[in-house]
């Protein structure tokens, strides 16, 4: 998703040329992600380390996973984890520079860090990119409620992508949402806004799916789904509401009250007298559901 | 270290933000942790054990941070109590103060503001 953003940022450095850049991006597509610039990406091995096993590969004929869980460097469950999950796109045209020689492992470590800190900033406000999703969701969610959609679920709607590329990662694709009657819930977490505007939000996912939602959350790769798992789904619910609410006051000066979140432990959700939307999140580790009960006014 | 034997005690019902929090305190010594994870069990474990420093959560079951907050501070005016919450609106932070609070942080957590929040208390202990 950031590709294009981080080679503007390289350009933007000198770090390459415009051609230079052009070719890589030819590249990028036919290429495929090397598990060392993945755990450098990841924080679990620095460039020097990456170096060392690229050189005990010329010399042996293992793979690089094998040779840095040998030297201590990796976990097998880090490796198992780094293989599944590919990382986000500008990492691959990175990977294409160091590869033709333009810079060497450590100076991507150098700018992965630099631009990463200066996005992190950028993730506050709205991204053109991110505008531009959240701008499709608003039209498909126009075709579900076929009604104009109010202030406050425009502003819960952006505020939503924006933490899920925040918090979680920009590797998303929202499904189109549609009106929900009953939900058969996996792992179902809920919380509830009072005030001017009424809405209780569920997070539901599969138990395998919400070790890895954790896992990006928290930045510690979990194993099982356990009360830090569990609690990181809950967290993530009631960090989204609460900025919510603080947006929502700062921008319409509008108090608005949250309740604290609540596992559902109904299997069934069945809903009658209120609008609710199901929008589904996909995830590559799998898929999120969102469940937007909404009390309209009137 | 600065906060070795100091007693802390975080509030919060989400066990995840109270082991976030310890992770950070942890790098500036080995204070003795007190846990609640609603704010009525915050308020009983503050008049057994008079912590150095409360962390509470505002949106909590059973009793919410702001009133945790107005209790403990009716039982002893001198506690030093510092709100962490997601909910940072202008209203919860006023009512945060009035409640007696002395600091409010807004999550997702910072470690710098943690830091500057224990130094602020623990410097020259």
């Amino acid at each position: 998703m950031y590709a294009q953003f981080f080679g503007n940022y390289l350009l933007s450095r000198k770090v390459i040329t415009s051609e230079q850049l052009i070719l890589a991006m030819k590249q990028k597509s036919i290429d495929h992600m090397k598990l060392g610039t993945l755990a450098i990406h990841a924080g679990y091995m620095t460039a020097n380390e990456v170096d060392q096993i690229v050189i005990q590969q010329t010399h042996q004929d293992k793979r690089f996973g094998e040779l840095a869980v040998k030297e201590g460097y990796l976990t097998q469950s880090q490796v198992t984890a780094l293989v599944k999950d590919q990382g986000p796109d500008f990492l691959l045209l990175g990977q294409v520079f160091v590869d033709q020689g333009i810079i060497d492992n450590e100076r991507l470590q150098e700018l992965i860090i630099d631009y990463q800190s200066e996005n992190e900033l950028d993730d506050y406000s709205i991204s053109e990119e991110t505008e531009e999703n959240v701008q499709h969701l608003i039209e498909n969610f126009l075709i579900a409620t076929e009604r104009p959609l109010s202030p406050f679920e425009v502003s819960f709607l952006q505020l939503l992508f924006n933490n899920l590329v925040r918090f979680i990662g920009d590797d998303f694709t929202p499904i189109y949402p549609y009106p929900c009657n009953e939900y058969p819930t996996n792992y179902c977490v809920s919380q509830q806004i009072h005030g001017e505007f009424n809405i209780k939000i569920y997070i539901d996912m599969s138990e395998e799916t919400a070790i890895s939602f954790a896992s990006r959350y928290v930045g510690e790769t979990f194993e099982e789904f356990d009360e830090y798992v569990q609690s990181s789904v809950d967290d993530f619910l009631n960090l989204h509401n609460g900025l919510f609410n603080v947006n929502i006051s700062n921008e319409r000066s509008v108090e608005l009250l949250l309740d604290p979140p609540y596992t559902e432990d109904n299997p069934l959700l069945i809903f009658n007298d209120t609008e609710t939307y199901l929008l589904p999140v996909v995830f590559p580790f799998g898929m999120i559901n969102f469940i937007l009960e909404i009390t309209v006014p009137g | 270290m600065i906060l070795d034997n100091a007693k802390i005690l975080i509030g919060d019902d989400s066990i995840l933000a109270r082991k976030q929090l310890k992770d950070i305190i942890l790098g500036y010594g080995e204070p003795i942790f007190y846990e609640a994870s609603n704010g009525q069990d915050a308020v009983d474990i503050y008049k057994k054990e008079k912590p150095d420093l409360v962390f509470l959560d505002i949106v909590m079951p059973v009793k919410d941070g702001n009133a945790a907050t107005r209790e403990i501070m009716e039982y002893d005016s001198d506690a030093e109590i510092v709100i962490v919450s997601s909910v940072g609106t202008q209203s919860q932070l006023k009512a945060a103060i009035e409640a007696g609070a002395k600091d409010f942080i807004q999550k997702p957590l910072n470690a710098d503001l943690i830091l500057h929040v224990i130094y602020t208390r623990f410097e020259g202990r």
